[in-house]
């Protein structure tokens, strides 16, 4: 078949194309150098042991050692499951947030800057930032958090040093900081519907939350998907906002998987154990993209 | 014909090698040096000692970089920067507890060359403790820059209005704090702070309730967290806790939050570093001048007192590319003259016996006297090339008994279960 068509192509078709590759070898070989090579190195690693305090024991090759090692690891399973816990707050609740931010920007509002400029913001600080800013919320002695709770006659909460009140103040910083990401993919969607719709569901009597649940939401389901999708990658890969507002303290009762991975390759040195962990982390991640992007495949047909 | 060819050929030879020279004197004026030192090592008073270097020396210029406000932040930075090999740094200033991994991983040039024979002359002037820290398998790894170790502060003013000594034994600590604290009526006032949050200091926060109880984590090279003595330090923090001495947020108090709390005037007893001293004394807004008193600190028996060694050492990056100048400035950094300078400027601690009773400096510092014998007497961390990670195993078990996530047992339980693996 596709001797077939290289036998059709003239001699010139056959520069064009010789010229398309030499145009796009460039652009491959900085992926290969900075994407491929970096991954093929992790990959490698990961079957071998190599950590950099203990240089005497050499890099030998392990077979699956380091995967085996990672399956029995109490703290693997932890982060593991710190992350899961964020991903399922962290996504729809940046999703849910992120709509009704949306929603009101999307209001015909006459001056439009202020409104788009306060959903840009959060999304423009950088994560840790966020971090540091929200640890000062809720820090014990100066936060604002326990300021207002000591304002209202009660006592002061140890929100970062407990387990379940720094979980819950990091999933609110993290809503915050990626709700405005949302809002601006959503707020795309919207202004694709055409007003037409709205003005003839007004014409039949609609109500506003019909119109919402039979014109909005239906309308705006490829951009909910793509911004589920783009929340979800970045939700496996939790570091910041943690890193800064606990260090997964109080213990590692809040550490997530990218946090261990750092923990063991950059402070522990463990190279060879850290690549596992990294290849596993990179595995689940590759998977429920695949299952978001399925869904969506067999979705444009709908509307 | 032949003298103009000389001639000419003297002019081009005389220009050539004027321009050599220029060049050489070029290049040596070129020599940069670059340390690193971490945010709360005084970096300012740092520069004002390099400066000095620099103007003996005008052939180098040195550039202080300043990274890290706790030492496994720096360390995180180094160890990205020293694991690709990068040239960028020349000297560093490291942690007490770092030479042996620095030495395993090869990362900091063996000084043994440039002391030459006068290597063993060097370093018998300094403390024991030091020389043993910075000698690693019989190679000088570091130079030490100042000593450190873990003192009792204690509000001199308050102890005295309410008829009391600065305390020897923890149970006096104790009665001492909640006397004052239900004296003053000061809701903001707190008896005791150590370091809680998961952060390197917090290791001493085991360890010295440890030694009080007459044990250590290792015993000839193995794990020996087994006896009663393992379980003193969780014991005595919980009592600490439970009689409100220690504020309910214990577990992210960091080094330096101590010494702010205690310049605010929020606090009687303080567990930390030599350098403290000097801010409260001088910084513009401490509130507590001359109301401070520095003494040993506390035992479970007032014959048995404890406290971690620390103290700051000058490496020579095994990647610098001016490895001699760079031994040149560590030799310089690690002198007398220095650690008189860092002992009046920043209250540390000289690395030097003899410092310790010169005169300026104990106009400075008049607890200095009182603080020999316990750099002397003071221990050490374990030492071991992953160092890090046990550091790690130790700060977060003990900071999650802090904050009560995890009981004793537990704590304890996981603390030895995963040094375990370590240890073998």
């Amino acid at each position: 078949m596709s001797d077939a068509i290289r036998h059709r192509l003239t001699p010139l078709e056959r520069a064009e194309r010789r010229l398309g590759f030499a145009m796009l070898a460039p652009a491959f070989l900085l992926l290969a150098a900075v994407v491929l090579y970096p991954i093929a190195e992790l990959i490698r690693n990961s079957f071998h042991f190599n950590h950099l305090a203990q240089p005497w024991m050499g890099t030998p090759f392990v077979g699956f050692e380091n995967y085996v090692k990672a399956l029995g690891d109490d703290r693997f399973h932890e982060a593991v499951l710190h992350t899961v816990l964020y991903i399922l707050v962290t996504v729809p609740g940046a999703v849910v947030i992120g709509l009704g931010l949306a929603l009101l920007a999307n209001q015909p509002f006459r001056v439009k800057w202020p409104v788009r400029l306060g959903l840009l913001l959060p999304w423009a600080l950088p994560l840790v930032f966020a971090g540091l800013i929200f640890r000062w919320f809720f820090e014990y002695n100066q936060g604002i958090a326990n300021a207002m709770l000591r304002g209202l006659g009660l006592e002061p909460l140890n929100w970062l040093t407990s387990p379940g009140l720094a979980f819950f103040a990091i999933c609110l910083a993290i809503i915050w900081k990626s709700s405005s990401f949302v809002a601006l993919v959503l707020l795309a969607g919207l202004q694709t519907i055409p007003k037409s719709f709205y003005e003839a569901a007004e014409v039949d009597g609609a109500t506003k939350w019909q119109q919402f649940r039979e014109i909005t939401l239906p309308m705006l389901r490829p951009a909910i998907f793509v911004a589920l999708i783009f929340r979800t990658i970045t939700a496996i890969q939790t570091f910041d906002i943690p890193y800064a507002m606990t260090n997964g303290g109080p213990g590692n009762s809040t550490e997530t998987l990218a946090m261990y991975i750092h923990k063991t390759t950059v402070d522990f040195l463990d190279l060879g154990y850290g690549s596992a962990l990294a290849v596993l982390m990179f595995l689940v991640s590759a998977v429920i993209t695949s299952v978001y992007l399925r869904h969506t495949r067999r979705d444009p047909g709908r509307h | 014909m032949t003298s103009r060819f000389t001639r000419r050929m003297a002019t081009r030879l005389g220009l050539a090698a004027g321009l050599a020279l220029a060049g050489a004197a070029y290049a040596q004026a070129q020599t940069t040096l670059r340390i690193f030192t971490g945010g709360q090592q005084r970096p300012d008073v740092m520069r004002q000692i390099v400066d000095g270097y620099m103007k003996a020396n005008p052939n180098v210029k040195v550039e202080v970089e300043v990274g890290g406000a706790t030492s496994e932040q720096q360390q995180q930075y180094l160890n990205t920067v020293l694991a690709s090999k990068d040239s960028a740094l020349d000297l560093i200033l490291i942690d007490v507890i770092r030479p042996a991994q620095w030495a395993a991983a090869q990362w900091a040039e063996p000084l043994d060359a440039y002391l030459g024979a006068e290597k063993d002359a060097i370093m018998a002037r300094y403390l024991p403790a030091y020389r043993a820290a910075n000698i690693v398998n019989g190679k000088v790894i570091a130079l030490p820059y100042f000593a450190d170790a873990q003192f009792l502060y204690y509000r001199k003013d308050l102890l005295e209005k309410h008829g009391l000594q600065p305390p020897k034994t923890w149970d006096e600590l104790k009665a001492a704090a909640q006397k004052v604290m239900a004296a003053e009526g000061n809701a903001n006032l707190r008896g005791f702070e150590t370091a809680g949050a998961p952060i390197e200091g917090t290791v001493c926060t085991y360890l010295v309730p440890l030694w009080g109880s007459g044990e250590d984590l290792l015993k000839e090279g193995k794990l020996n967290l087994a006896a009663a003595a393992a379980k003193k330090p969780f014991e005595l923090w919980a009592d600490l806790k439970a009689a409100n001495v220690t504020p309910p947020n214990l577990a992210e108090i960091p080094t330096d939050r101590i010494r702010q709390n205690m310049q605010a005037g929020n606090l009687i007893f303080g567990m930390t570093w030599g350098y403290v001293w000097n801010r409260l004394q001088n910084d513009a807004d401490s509130t507590v001048k001359g109301k401070i008193g520095v003494v040993p600190l506390p035992g479970f028996t007032a014959d048995k007192q404890a406290t971690c060694i620390g103290g700051w050492q000058v490496a020579v990056s095994a990647f610098s590319k001016n490895k001699a100048e760079a031994a040149k400035l560590a030799r310089y950094l690690s002198s007398p003259d220095v650690a008189k300078q860092q002992a009046i400027l920043a209250s540390h601690l000289p690395v030097f016996p003899g410092v310790y009773t010169d005169a300026e400096v104990l106009k400075a510092n008049p607890w200095f006297e009182q603080a020999l014998p316990v750099v002397q007497s003071a221990r050490s961390r374990p030492v071991t090339p992953r160092y890090t990670e046990v550091s790690e195993i130790m700060r977060t078990n003990m900071n999650a008994f802090l904050a009560g996530t995890k009981t004793a047992d537990q704590a304890l339980g996981d603390m030895t279960n995963r040094l375990g693996a370590i240890f073998r």
